[in-house]
């Protein structure tokens, strides 16, 4: 069976991610039997009370990517007010023009076929340290990191120490 | 399984002595598929993709990929230059890649290279094309690191003996004139390339006759009969009959729903329009073969779970043994801790309807026997595999961290793999991770 473009981008991309990683990030599919469904894990960025974690999360490619982004979710705790309680995480790369409930945001910084995996996983860290509350997905977390940032802070730093099993 | 899993990548070049080849080839890589420019085209708004690439966007949102501005599939242009550099690219790379890997390994042998100066040369020359380029979205964070991260630079060009110096002079590689050693830094600034060259090896004077043989040896051919393009038809307009005759009449599968007649109708026009666009087309058996690809996976043979499942043999194990870094090591905690979760099967009726729906369709397919020089998926797939294995042995081995990806990789089969929505959001969160009491990075 020959490969369909999107399995072969894929492929490409997790092999690019493999021999030139970007720092504090690594990715690739779960099996290399399916290029679909890839683990990612990303490191908390130093200076954020996500600090010292590694954050566990799925990424889910439709057949027709990279014309349509990849879903993605984080596999543990995360209490950040751009993800969803189940995981999904809401940020503009992984919407497509048009398609993006943050009206306010440009079109440039939304999903394009040019975007990538590395872009996401880039875009998904600089979120962690800095948060978008305009549109929350989490909208009791966004109002704690509004308002109660050292509470907000405590229960990320919790959620840390209980990804490393502590 | 085609070759195409045996993929050069740009990063390639990183790890040799010619790294600054690394951003040539991003440069000759569509932003698309991220392979190299399969019969470029040129938007209107200039951005290049391959033929296909742009037509499939164009057909999904009608916006170019990546300044987002409207176009249309009937503006495109080719872009024959880009194709020439990339066939010719492309026919130098694997001699050029063999002795840019030797030179390094050659190198390591023998220590540093003698003559510092070329050293120095060669490292101004890039340093200043980087500020001289203008900033590109398209640099790649290794393009950033080229200068600090890559193994001490090493050329190729200037170790022949046009810059032996003569009496204590050095030749100005651009325009060859000779001079002092101090002055030439300032020389360089100014060196237009203006001056007679004084032998047939100055670049300048080198390339050019051999881009007009180029030209002369291979001038573009236009396809013997030139072929029709398809025009885009009005699907809301058409009725469902009609449209089924039209795919009749094209001689591709006229099954599905409506809405799966158009996907598969503008499809076809994707790769027969591209064909059209392509120096050197492909037959009408081989399209077909790519839209059954397609109907594979997206079009009314998609998700049919036994299509995209190759072979379980990969070994995870064998990535983990020498794990050193702090996440490597975390990874392989949580490996340690996973309890094995039952696959959840595919709702049987949910099967049963795709495989009916398919059915019919792949009738077609198979009796056009597109496929009778085609591996079956498994045989290839070990292929695919080996190739992995052995580039990662290799990274591994330079000290990156490619296995940590692959340790996350068997790690997260036994949780996420084919586990329904529902059943995932009531699992317990810390067995993802596990304990790790041990881990470096619990302090
Ligand atoms: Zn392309
Ligand atoms: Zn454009
Ligand atoms: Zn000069």
């Amino acid at each position: 069976m020959a490969s369909s473009s999107a399995s072969k981008r894929l492929f490409k991309e997790y092999r690019g991610l493999a021999s030139d990683p970007p720092e504090g990030i690594a990715a690739g599919p779960v099996t290399e039997d399916d290029m679909f469904l890839w683990e990612a894990l990303i490191q908390g960025p130093e200076g954020t009370p996500f600090e010292g974690g590694i954050f566990p999360a799925e990424l889910k490619f439709p057949k027709d990517y990279p014309l349509a982004p990849p879903s993605m979710r984080f596999l543990c705790d995360m209490w950040h007010p751009n993800v969803y309680p189940n995981g999904t995480v809401c940020i503009s790369i992984l919407h497509p023009p048009g398609d993006d409930p943050h009206q306010y945001e440009q079109a440039s910084e939304r999903w394009s076929p040019i975007q990538s995996v590395e872009k996401i996983l880039i875009s998904v860290m600089s979120m962690l340290a800095e948060p978008n509350d305009e549109s929350p997905a989490n909208v009791d977390a966004a109002r704690m990191w509004r308002e109660r940032r050292k509470e907000y802070e405590r229960i990320v730093r919790e959620n840390v120490k209980k990804g490393l099993g502590l | 399984m085609n070759s195409t899993y045996d993929i050069p990548d740009s990063t390639d070049w990183l790890k040799t002595s010619l790294s600054a080849f690394e951003p040539l080839e991003a440069a000759l890589r569509c932003q698309v598929c991220k392979d190299f420019y399969d019969t470029p085209m040129i938007t209107t708004c200039s951005h290049t993709f391959c033929s296909l690439c742009i037509r499939r966007c164009l057909a999904s949102d009608g916006k170019c990929p990546i300044c987002r501005s409207s176009d249309q599939a009937d503006k495109l242009r080719k872009n024959g230059a880009v194709q020439e550099i990339v066939d010719s690219f492309q026919a130098a790379r694997p001699a050029a890649l063999k002795l840019a890997r030797e030179d390094v390994a050659l190198r390591e042998e023998h220590g540093a290279p003698k003559r510092m100066l070329k050293r120095k040369l060669d490292d101004t020359d890039l340093e200043e094309a980087e500020e001289q380029r203008p900033k590109q979205s398209r640099r790649t964070r290794s393009q950033n690191r080229v200068q600090d991260s890559s193994p001490p630079r090493l050329e190729v060009i200037d170790l022949d003996e046009d810059y032996e110096d003569d009496n204590g002079l050095v030749k100005c590689p651009v325009c060859n004139i000779r001079m002092k050693e101090e002055s030439i830094w300032s020389h360089l600034d100014k060196c237009d390339g203006q001056s007679k060259p004084s032998s047939g090896r100055n670049s300048r004077s080198r390339s050019t006759p051999s881009v007009t043989n180029l030209l002369q040896r291979t001038p573009e051919k236009e396809p013997a009969s030139a072929l029709a393009r398809l025009p885009q038809l009005n699907y809301s307009l058409l009725k469902e009959n009609a449209l089924r005759k039209k795919l009749q009449d094209l001689g591709i599968p006229a099954l599905g729903s409506k809405q799966l007649l158009i996907k598969r109708h503008v499809e076809w026009g994707n790769l027969w329009n591209s064909n059209c666009d392509s120096a050197r087309p492909r037959t009408k058996r081989e399209l077909l073969k790519d839209l059954d690809t397609w109907e594979r996976s997206q079009g009314g043979g998609a998700p049919n779970p036994a299509a995209v499942v190759m072979k379980k043999d990969f070994d995870g194990n064998g990535w983990a043994t020498s794990n050193k870094s702090q996440f490597d090591e975390l990874i392989a905690n949580a490996r340690r801790k996973r309890t094995p979760v039952e696959k959840v099967e595919m709702k049987e009726d949910a099967v049963d309807k795709m495989e009916t729906t398919a059915a019919e369709t792949r009738e077609f397919y198979d009796n056009s026997n597109l496929h009778n020089d085609l591996r079956r998926p498994s045989e290839g797939n070990e292929d695919a595999l080996s190739i992995i294995r052995e580039k990662a042995d290799q990274a591994n081995l330079d000290g990156l961290t490619s296995r940590s990806i692959v340790n996350l990789a068997s790690r997260a089969n036994a949780h996420v793999n084919t586990v329904d929505e529902d059943v995932f959001l009531d699992a317990p969160r810390d067995e993802f991770i596990g304990n790790s009491l041990d881990s470096p990075l619990h302090n």
